[in-house]
């Protein structure tokens, strides 16, 4: 029998004027680390990293749900309303459970979305972090597919985004935790994985932003395996070639979920991240 | 080439998963690698026809069309990056898919799943 060190709890915060139940989840103790899932998924993405002694022992790892993924439930009225992630409102949700959970200048990991997001609050609020390790994440990528196809009534959003998004996960991960990984975007709810892509792939203005962040106050590390087809190794190269003083990874044998599709060969990449910041 | 899709038929027919996954898949499929033209006629997710040759006449739902190389390293158990998926072909430059992209995209596991079979080939040989 095996019990984990994770405990999940629930916090309620007002974004816009909405209240908004979040799950969050945390493992450790010491420096606190806030972490994103990417888009069409949930905390479940970070379980490894928190169940990791060499991690956990040092930093309290916290996770949480975004609304309308994994436990936290989409907000009141969500039944006529189309989900839309938009900059402004994912930038008050990491703000308001930051505040919410009192943390002092956390460590900010977020990967994909979260790590565009991650950049965004480099650049806006660097004064809430102590630094970002941003993971797949890079300035901007317009979708070279249909964002309209993962939410239509007579297909599951959810099977044809996990298979889409099988593009990105690497053959060297290992079979489990590949379709563990893709598991997520099966049970990703009608239309949320549309309505992150609405962000990820429409929403520019990182661009200009990213000469705005200074890494002399706050580090930024970003991460990104070969095996991404959404965010290469050039798009990350690119964007960190445009934040002065920011480092840059390249992990062969890993793609765009590398937490969760492969926690052993993100380990030493992530720890050395921590290390950075 | 037609070897690896007589294994593809044949690992298809005895893996009830991909019969259940293709259930609402009966599509013919071009697969056109270099000037060779392969059509695969699937009949709820059986690989019920193969035809090889250039065809004027034989009508087709989607078309994926690659060269020997960039599918011979598609095929091996571990490809470089971009070649991987099929979508990284086309991201490479590689590859590319025509035709009804939507019908691809909702039977893409499906898909997906059947084109990687030859993978098991090239481990059963090493």
């Amino acid at each position: 029998m095996t019990i984990e060190p994770i405990c999940g709890r629930y916090l309620t915060v007002q974004i816009d004027g909405t209240p908004q139940r979040i799950y969050f989840e945390e493992a450790g103790q010491g420096r606190p680390v806030i972490c994103l899932h990417t888009a069409g998924a949930d905390t479940r993405q970070w379980r490894h990293l928190m169940n990791t002694p060499e991690v956990t022992g040092r930093h309290r790892l916290i996770a949480f749900d975004m609304p309308w993924h994994g436990k936290s439930l989409p907000p009141e009225g969500f039944q006529t309303q189309e989900y839309l992630l938009q900059t402004d409102a994912y930038i008050k949700t990491v703000l308001a459970v930051i505040d919410g959970l009192g943390l002092e200048n956390p460590i900010l990991a977020g990967c994909s979305m979260g790590g565009r997001i991650a950049l965004q609050l480099a650049a806006l609020h660097p004064d809430k972090f102590s630094g970002f390790i941003a993971i797949e994440a890079s300035d901007f990528q317009p979708a070279w597919y249909d964002i309209d196809w993962f939410h239509r009534p007579d297909a599951h959003g959810g099977e044809m985004g996990a298979a889409l998004v099988s593009a990105n996960i690497s053959p060297y991960a290992p079979e489990a935790e590949r379709w563990n990984t893709l598991w997520m975007f099966m049970q990703s709810g009608p239309g949320v994985f549309r309505g992150d892509l609405n962000f990820y792939t429409k929403d520019d203005s990182l661009i200009a932003r990213l000469p705005m962040i200074d890494t002399a106050k706050t580090p930024v590390h970003i991460i990104v395996g070969a095996y991404d087809l959404t965010c290469t190794p050039e798009d990350a190269k690119r964007t960190a070639d445009q934040i002065p003083g920011a480092t840059l990874a390249v992990m062969d044998e890993l793609g765009h979920f590398p937490m969760s599709e492969h926690p052993d060969g993100f380990l030493p990449f992530f720890r050395h991240g921590l290390s950075l910041m | 080439m037609l070897e690896k899709f007589t294994f593809m038929q044949a690992e298809i027919a005895r893996r009830p998963y991909l019969q259940r996954l293709g259930a609402l898949f009966s599509e013919t499929v071009l697969v056109q690698i270099d000037d060779q033209e392969f059509y695969l006629t699937f009949d709820k997710g059986q690989l019920v026809d193969l035809a090889q040759g250039i065809s004027r006449k034989t009508p087709w739902t989607f078309a994926i069309r690659t060269d020997a190389e960039a599918l011979s390293e598609f095929w091996t158990a571990r490809p470089k990056p971009g070649f991987h998926d099929i979508f990284g072909l086309v991201k490479l430059g590689r590859g590319r898919i025509d035709g009804n992209i939507l019908t691809l995209v909702k039977n893409l596991r499906f898909f997906k799943d059947v084109m990687a079979l030859p993978r098991e080939m090239q481990e059963a040989a090493q």
